[in-house]
């Protein structure tokens, strides 16, 4: 398994709470974090940062709402990824209708987007292929 | 009197020689305690400043020896010694301070910070599954000093009534006290303590903070997790030699041996390992596992955690212990009341043993 690093960009407009969410979602999507893989605690995790607790909170709480961790006392955060239904959410669809939209207002080819999209699908090295119905 | 003066002086060296290696082993975007961005780490004004520390420093070891050296011809009396090392460490301070304060100014002045983005990074499995203790080598200094308790029962009733507790100078011994519980074991209840307070203090090591390099955090995090089982590692066998030295000296007082080289039993392998835990530290720690591919972050600017460029003081942060930015090993957050309370625990001990010690 692969080592789990969070690097945060203090100076950027995202928030860091959306920068933590983004990079533990990208983590399970490479297979550095798997079902039953388990987070640090809200407490030690933003004492690491030196960062505010709600913070990181607030980004657990988020991928909690996703599904994609269990928070609880006992267990702290643990990854049930694949537990989740495999249907995308609306706002998924959402969110990849402005991205693809802005590469079409660009003036990109489709063809070079489906690439790209496509390999960046393979960088993740996940065998998401094989398991259609 | 040889002894001490000998002793005087390979400690005036030694200081000496890490006033003069500390600045090539500390981290290169650190130099002398000011957080700089990697690219201007062999900027001018970093290089200048580090020959002039290095001549400064040059210049007061040797007016210092030359002063020990006068002072014990004039008085013949060792005690200045210890009393220059002291001053040594307080003009390294000042070369320190000097360096500091020249880097930082070239550093404000050209906003050597701006336009870059800070970052933080954090190895999330130093929480999920952090490096483990060391038992092995605190069982090193448990056995020594299981082993000294034991042959002190067993020669308990051969002792001699009146034993050697302190011994001046010049090797001679200058107190005794009657044989009892107490003043036979003295040693070992210290062996005892301090083998529990740096045994607690190599637990606080693996769990402290690390701090990775936002550039480079994979090479940053294998290296930090290696020098924090390093550092554990370096104190354990530290206080394991410690013990041996008193076991060594418990065993001089119950026999009833009195050598004018009986400070040496307990200095010799105390200052030995000592400089063996500090090479072994200062030869990681330049290093810090800084290849690898940059994510175009820089570490954040926390200048103004330490002030002095020495002592860290933030309030809002829960750590304890943290890594030191110039020198080895790791440093107190001063912002933090339990590091006063600890430092008022030691102080009291401290006190504690020198009352104890002059009592009879």
């Amino acid at each position: 398994m692969k080592a789990l690093i969070l690097n945060v960009d203090l100076t950027a407009e995202v928030p860091i709470y959306q920068q933590i969410r983004d990079q533990i979602v990208e983590a399970i999507a490479h297979g550095a974090l798997t079902e039953g893989s388990t987070l640090p605690p809200i407490r030690a995790l933003a004492a690491d940062f030196g960062i505010n607790f709600h913070t990181v909170n607030k980004a657990y709480d988020l991928l909690r709402q996703e599904g994609l961790i269990s928070l609880s006392r006992k267990t702290g955060a643990v990854v049930t990824a694949s537990a989740a239904d495999q249907l995308l959410p609306s706002d998924w669809t959402a969110r990849a209708r402005t991205l693809l939209a802005e590469a079409v207002a660009r003036g990109v080819p489709a063809g070079h987007v489906l690439q790209t999209c496509q390999a960046l699908l393979d960088s993740f090295g996940q065998p998401q292929q094989e398991d259609k119905p | 009197m040889i002894v001490s003066i000998i002793l005087g002086f390979i400690l005036l060296g030694l200081v000496l020689l890490l006033a003069l290696v500390l600045p090539s082993v500390t981290s290169s975007t650190v130099p002398f305690g000011v957080r700089i961005p990697a690219q201007y780490s062999t900027h001018p004004v970093v290089a200048e400043q580090a020959r002039r520390y290095r001549r400064r420093v040059l210049v007061c070891g040797g007016v210092i020896a030359v002063m020990g050296v006068g002072s014990l011809a004039l008085t013949r009396q060792p005690l200045l010694l210890p009393v220059s090392v002291l001053v040594l460490v307080g003009l390294w301070y000042g070369c320190f301070f000097l360096a500091h304060q020249e880097i930082r100014a070239a550093k404000i002045d050209g906003g050597w910070f701006e336009g870059l983005h800070q970052g933080v990074a954090v190895d999330t499995e130093l929480r999920t599954n952090p490096p483990r203790f060391p038992w092995r080598w605190l069982a090193a200094a448990a056995l020594i000093t299981v082993a000294t308790a034991i042959i002190g029962v067993l020669m308990y009733p051969s002792m001699p009534q009146t034993l050697v507790v302190h011994y001046a100078g010049n090797g001679g011994a200058d107190r005794l006290e009657a044989k009892s519980v107490g003043s036979a074991f003295s040693l070992v209840f210290l062996q005892l303590g301090l083998t529990a307070l740096l045994a607690v203090l190599a637990a606080a090591i693996i769990r402290s903070r690390a701090d990775l390099d936002p550039a480079r955090p994979e090479g940053s995090a294998r290296w930090a997790r290696h020098y924090m089982s390093l550092g554990a590692k370096a104190l354990l066998g530290l206080v394991a030699m410690i013990d041996l030295g008193l076991m060594a000296s418990s065993l001089l007082m119950w026999t009833g041996t009195v050598t004018r080289w009986a400070p040496l039993v307990i200095v010799v392998p105390v200052l030995a390992s000592v400089v063996a835990a500090v090479t072994v530290l200062a030869r990681n720690n330049a290093d810090r596992g800084g290849n690898g591919e940059d994510t175009g972050l820089t570490h954040r600017d926390d200048d103004k955690f330490w002030r002095a460029g020495l002592i860290y003081f933030n309030r809002e942060d829960p750590a304890l212990l943290v890594p030191r930015r110039f020198g080895i090993g790791w440093t107190l957050n001063f912002g933090d009341p339990r590091a006063a309370m600890l430092l008022a625990g030691v102080v009291a001990l401290i006190v504690l043993v020198i009352t104890l010690r002059f009592r009879g």
